[in-house]
């Protein structure tokens, strides 16, 4: 079966230009990232360290697990932003592929509640420096960490999937039931399902690594001493270094061993429509050595931390806007983005953005509210 | 039919939004009341240096950032998984129509989460002004959310001039539908009211202080009585403002009878118990009095939400996306050119399994009668799924075909195909009357018999006795 006979090609005028919507898509999954990777891959660091850590790790671990909560709750609210602009542009892709596997998708939800009260579990339950906790809670924490990375694998199946269109005609055969998708998919047999899944990893380790300085140099305040700072930056070092090998087998595997010819010949050539390609290939893949030299050689101050925080969203940043060409070209035989027609809402997209500058606003004042305060994350909930 | 149609057991795709909805609404609207709640009273307290109230309000707001924050917004963005799983045309037809309204109400719920973890994180550390100020912000920027929110499910059910005067179709009159005020009016009655009602449960339970619990039980009862009123005035506009069509199944439904009759009952119960219990009598204020509260309250917003669901029929937008998919202007054209044809997911089911009847790339309607009698099947089966599972399942399970036809023998079952829009709950037959035939093949295998054991004399007289007999 023609994989193209399932997309239908006809559409209505998308209501924003179609620039727009990659800017907010793309500018959207990069600020979801930051938050998400710290639970990803920071979630099980931190449980970990709270567990098995000496003072020091012990300390960075309950704060980041009383951070969490937060972490969280701006995380999923981040992640609205770039699905809502998929769904305007990709949205004959979009609900295609994430209905084969329906059940799976809707898991994320059924996964991701337990996941996130496990999160509260632990963190209002772990006072400041305090070795033991109650089971359950602990528990509940650990819960938390494997339904996280069983989300982020759940996610990968539905982008995969949709980026991959001639994977459905295989999938709908063996999970219908005449014609209709019986929901039970899930794209375990595309090469860049795994590859996909341990790039993020490698990623979110940098992103948690990076995390750790930014804290301890601006969020900390006097509650840490100056060898809290120092174990930090050796802590940094090491998981900096091996999220950076992480990322750099994965980025292997997934760029050499499972990219199309095709796809790989377009991003390794030099200008196509204009954009050299290549830039978009290359970038991502050293970004991350940018944070990671200045972590290593930049020198313990507060600036150099700002720095590799700054660095490291930028090393997510380039990596969504690499992922975002990918995507577009892999769609492309079946669904150019580019080509729909559009109709734009130009009052209420104005709207939208003065709302968002006057949001803005509301949060810095409430931010400049809390600076006056004790920065630190409070421990006495009730 | 743009979209793969997902098959859900006994159940039905569009019941699963059903469930979803109701559980969630009935967080998200005291995650708007409780906002208020908290600010007025926290407000309250600090003016009249109540620490014991202080005491209890914090621990209150801890209780509602778990509930809301987690379980509502989660359930909130499952709404979204869920519409676009069941739902998928009506879904994207929102999300153009109101991308920007859905973007600008995500800013307001980013300012609510913040404004949420900073009124209880900070709780004690900010100034006592600065502290309040953050609880405004909250409550003000939850009842934006549900404004507009408000405004999307408003559309749904009656888009006004924007679903036949193509002129109208923009932003501005979409928001602004014919349901929008009523349906606003109601919901923030309803925040009011539920969220009192939560208040109720948690102090009756964790307010140990009797001096506490009665400040909480009349105090808060004005919220709510006010809630009712609001709901009461919106609801007599909501009604107003149905198509009458929604007015008709209303009235003629019995499943719609009985869920608007445990919606009235309901409602009334909570408004007596309201009055007599903490307004007069604040004492009253046990857990099991506010457990019972509680429930009758819980009951009137699910039959509510559910009444607000089904008397779209068979619309999901009224006027503008029909529930199997398919959009009203497309029902000609199918009708026409075949309803297995029109569909990109059907066609290549079609195209795969049956390549005989295709023609140049298109079903040939006329060689579909020539099939065998089990390929005949297979795709009556088909035309089951994408044109009446939204609605029903097969033989057992929601409103299953096989038991509602009853026995019904073949001629009438064709014919009821035929004239499937008799029933105004129901689209019109999109499909060619060679669909039809296959349509007819799969139901006469799923089509239960008559129940046994009624008394013989009763079966009515006429041609259709006899057919009743051979069924059995
Ligand atoms: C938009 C929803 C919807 C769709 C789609 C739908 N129905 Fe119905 N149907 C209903 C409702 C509501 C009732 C009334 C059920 C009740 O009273 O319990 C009904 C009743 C029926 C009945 C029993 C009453 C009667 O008129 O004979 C039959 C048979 C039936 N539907 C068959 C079908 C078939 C066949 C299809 C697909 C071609 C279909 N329906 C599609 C909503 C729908």
């Amino acid at each position: 079966m023609d994989p193209a006979m399932l997309v239908e090609r006809a559409a209505a005028g998308t209501p924003a230009p179609i620039w727009f919507v990659q800017l907010f898509k793309v500018l959207g999954f990069t600020l979801h990232a930051v938050p998400m990777n710290l639970w990803y891959a920071g979630l099980p660091v931190a449980l970990w360290l709270h567990l098995r850590g000496g003072e020091h790790g012990r300390r960075f671990g309950g704060r980041l697990l009383r951070q969490m909560p937060v972490i969280v709750a701006v995380g999923v609210n981040l992640g609205i932003v770039p699905l809502l602009f998929m769904q305007l542009a990709y949205y004959k892709v979009f609900y295609p592929a994430t209905i084969l596997m329906a059940w799976s998708w809707l898991a994320i939800i059924a996964l991701l509640i337990p996941a996130y009260y496990g999160v509260y579990a632990y963190a209002w339950g772990c006072k400041n420096d305090e070795k033991e906790m109650p089971f359950w809670r602990v528990a509940a924490g650990w819960c938390a960490a494997v339904f996280f990375l069983a989300i982020g694998f759940l996610f990968v199946n539905g982008f995969s999937l949709m980026d991959h269109v001639d994977r459905w005609p295989e999938l709908w055969r063996d999970h219908s039931m005449a014609g209709a998708a019986l929901g039970t998919a899930l794209n375990l047999g595309d090469a860049t399902l795994w590859p996909r899944w341990l790039l993020m990893l490698g990623l979110a380790l940098q992103t948690t690594a990076a995390w750790l300085l930014f804290d301890a140099e601006w969020l900390t305040g006097n509650s840490v001493g100056e060898d809290y700072r120092r174990w930090a930056w050796g802590f940094a070092k090491k998981l900096y270094t091996v999220g950076l090998l992480w990322f750099a087998a994965a980025g292997s595997w997934y760029v050499f061993g499972s990219w199309s010819a095709e796809l790989r010949d377009s991003m390794f050539s030099w200008p196509l429509m204009g954009w050299p390609l290549v830039a978009l290939t290359v970038l991502p893949a050293l970004s991350p050595g940018l944070p990671w030299l200045l972590i290593l050689f930049g020198g313990r101050t507060r600036a150099i931390a700002a720095l590799v925080a700054l660095g490291q969203f930028g090393v997510l940043g380039v990596n969504a806007v690499s992922r975002q060409v990918v995507q577009n070209l892999n769609l492309k035989p079946y669904w150019d983005v580019y080509s729909q027609p559009v109709d734009v809402q130009w009052g209420p997209l104005a709207m939208f953005l003065v709302v968002l500058v006057i949001g803005l606003g509301v949060v810095g004042w409430m931010i400049a509210q809390i600076r006056k305060c004790d920065f630190a994350p409070p421990s006495n909930v009730p | 039919m743009h979209y793969p149609w997902w098959y859900v057991p006994q159940l039905t795709a569009p019941m699963l939004i059903a469930v979803i909805a109701v559980v969630h609404v009935l967080v998200s609207h005291y995650a708007v009341g409780g906002g208020l709640f908290l600010a007025v009273e926290v407000g309250h307290a600090y003016r009249t240096r109540d620490r014991e109230y202080l005491a209890y309000l914090r621990g209150h707001a801890a209780f509602f950032v778990l509930l809301t924050v987690v379980f509502g917004a989660i359930t909130g963005v499952g709404i979204w998984w869920i519409i676009g799983l069941s739902s998928p045309l009506a879904t994207e037809v929102l999300i153009r129509t109101f991308v920007f309204g859905w973007a600008t109400e995500w800013v307001s719920f980013f300012v609510e989460l913040l404004a949420a973890f900073i009124f209880l994180y900070y709780w004690g550390r900010l100034p006592e002004k600065k502290h309040l100020a953050i609880g405004w912000i909250y409550a003000v920027a939850a009842w934006i959310s549900l404004v507009l929110i408000t405004g999307i499910t408003a559309f749904m059910l009656n888009p006004g001039r924007w679903a036949i005067d193509p002129a109208a179709r923009n932003f501005w009159t979409a928001l602004f539908n014919p349901q929008f005020v009523p349906q606003t009016v109601v919901r923030t009655g309803g925040a009011l009211l539920l969220s009192s009602l939560y208040v109720y449960l948690h102090a009756s339970i964790f307010a140990r202080d009797g001096r506490i619990r009665n400040v909480i039980a009349s105090r808060s009862a004005r919220p709510a009585l006010l809630g009712a009123i609001l709901i009461t005035a919106g609801g007599l506009a909501w009604y107003a403002f149905l198509p009458d069509s929604a007015k008709a199944t209303l009235a003629s439904s019995a499943v719609m009878n009985v869920f608007a009759g445990v919606l009235i009952a309901s409602t009334l119960v909570v408004f007596a118990m309201l009055y007599l219990g903490p307004y007069r009598n604040p004492g009253w204020l046990s857990p099991g009095f506010a457990g019972l509260l509680f429930l009758f309250g819980i009951a009137a917003f699910g039959a509510g939400e559910f009444v607000r669901e089904a008397i779209r029929k068979p619309f999901v937008i009224y006027n503008v996306v029909l529930s199997n998919q398919v959009l009203p202007e497309q029902v000609p054209q199918l009708r026409a050119g075949g309803y297995l044809n029109d569909g990109v997911w059907t066609r290549a089911f079609v195209a795969e399994h049956y390549s005989d009847v295709m023609a140049d790339g298109r079903i040939d309607n006329k060689r579909l009668l020539d099939l065998p009698y089990k390929d005949r099947l297979v795709l009556g089966k088909v035309l089951f799924l994408h044109h009446c599972n939204d609605c029903h399942a097969a033989k057992r399970g929601y409103s299953a075909v096989g038991l509602l036809l009853q026995g019904r023998p073949r001629e009438q079952t064709r014919e009821t195909i035929e004239r499937l829009d008799d029933n105004y709950s129901m689209p019109p037959w999109c499909g060619t009357s060679e669909e039809a035939e296959l349509l007819t093949d799969y139901l006469m295998t799923i089509n239960q018999p008559r129940p046994a054991g009624i008394h013989p004399l009763m079966k009515s007289g006429g041609e259709s006795v006899d057919e009743y007999g051979e069924m059995e």
